[in-house]
């Protein structure tokens, strides 16, 4: 695991208000793990969760950023954490950033939200990038298949 | 396949069964269990400057704010009406919600705030959103009017790719929002929950208004 909680305190995203508690604030922290295709990852319908992330994923991950679908970041502790802000992009799915980082294992500096039983991460910064290293398409594949078109004839 | 049909393909291909959040799941009871349980911890304010006052036109040509005239919880999404992609998840998980939280005696309106007024007027919006849901409401307006709302809810919306078929496809952001009767924003709900959880989620803010 690779978490390090930093405290509260920090600098805020542009999107975020005054805290109105400590447990509502949320906490600054920083997450190591790849950023992930969050409506693949949960629905199970494209394969299981070894299946659905790394260099496998990667072209379905991209489809689904760019139709809305939240990017995740599924971290080395093993929780996924939705994110609503990554960089310079002021959205949660198919911003150049998210797509550029898609399957990438990154270090996320942000904000930690957590309501309602879920994580949610306003990443201020992203302070390490890895690319992608997870090549589960030795395993898997491509997932699934038809995430590479076929060309017209 | 066009890249339009694989959006579809993917979302279509979704079940509740391993719907979840946070926690991966690797069989089907797991998932089940997880997504029965009850979220820790109170409902609590929300910590992120979200929503406010706007006016738009609704699917009837009418006016209607951002607060509910009959007082009900409101699950609000931003999308469109033909949208071969979230939407099509998106939209009927919310419609699904609204009905099992009826089911609890929580009463709660479907609302969907296009990003495309072209092609969403209020004589082609009923139709494909009442489909879904009978009480669904649909809010379009001018081009100006409805970037102020995306800016309240910090919504960006821009279009990815003309396909020849079925035209503009837009990626815009997709987390729902739950409103209360006055259309203050409660919470976020992620597009990928089941309903189930996701009625559980807003149950807990109904029992606070």
């Amino acid at each position: 695991m690779h978490l390090k909680r930093m405290g509260a305190g920090a600098v805020l995203a542009a999107a975020v208000c005054a805290p109105l508690s400590a447990q509502v604030a949320g906490e600054r922290i920083q997450i190591t793990g790849e950023i992930i295709d969050t409506w693949c990852y949960f629905s199970g319908v494209m394969g299981g969760p070894e299946a659905v992330v790394g260099s496998a994923h990667h072209t379905c991950a991209l489809w689904c950023s760019a139709g809305g679908i939240p990017v995740g970041l599924l971290g080395d502790d093993g929780e996924v954490y939705m994110v609503l802000k990554l960089g310079d992009d002021d959205a949660s799915a198919g911003g150049d950033t998210q797509l550029r980082l898609a399957s990438h294992q990154i270090t996320a500096d942000g904000m930690l939200y957590q309501r309602d039983g879920l994580n949610y991460l306003v990443v201020s910064e992203v302070v390490a990038d890895d690319g992608i290293v997870n090549l589960s398409h030795d395993d898997f594949g491509v997932t699934p298949g038809f995430a590479i078109p076929e060309p017209k004839e | 396949m066009r890249a339009a049909g694989l959006v579809v393909a993917a979302f279509s291909l979704a079940g509740p069964s391993f719907a979840h959040d946070g926690v991966s799941h690797t069989t089907q009871a797991e998932a089940a269990a997880h997504a029965a349980a009850v979220p820790p911890g109170p409902a609590l304010p929300l910590p992120f400057d979200v929503g406010g006052a706007f006016v738009l036109t609704d699917h009837t040509g009418a006016a209607r704010s951002q607060a509910d005239p009959a007082g009900r919880m409101q699950l609000v999404f931003f999308g469109y009406a033909n949208c071969p992609s979230i939407c099509s998840a998106a939209m009927p998980m919310i419609a699904d919600t609204v009905d099992v939280l009826a089911g609890q005696g929580v009463m709660a309106v479907p609302v969907m705030i296009t990003v495309d007024p072209a092609r969403d007027t209020p004589e082609t919006m009923a139709e494909p959103l009442h489909q879904m849901h009978p009480d669904f409401i649909g809010l379009t307006g001018t081009e100006a009017e409805l970037a102020q709302v995306r800016d309240l809810f910090g919504v960006e919306s821009k279009v990815v790719f003309t396909d020849p078929d079925h035209g503009d496809v837009f990626a815009h952001g997709s987390h729902i929002y739950l409103l209360d009767g006055a259309g203050e924003v409660l919470t976020l709900i992620p597009p990928i929950l089941s309903a189930a959880r996701a009625a559980e989620i807003a149950a807990r803010y109904a029992d606070g208004i």
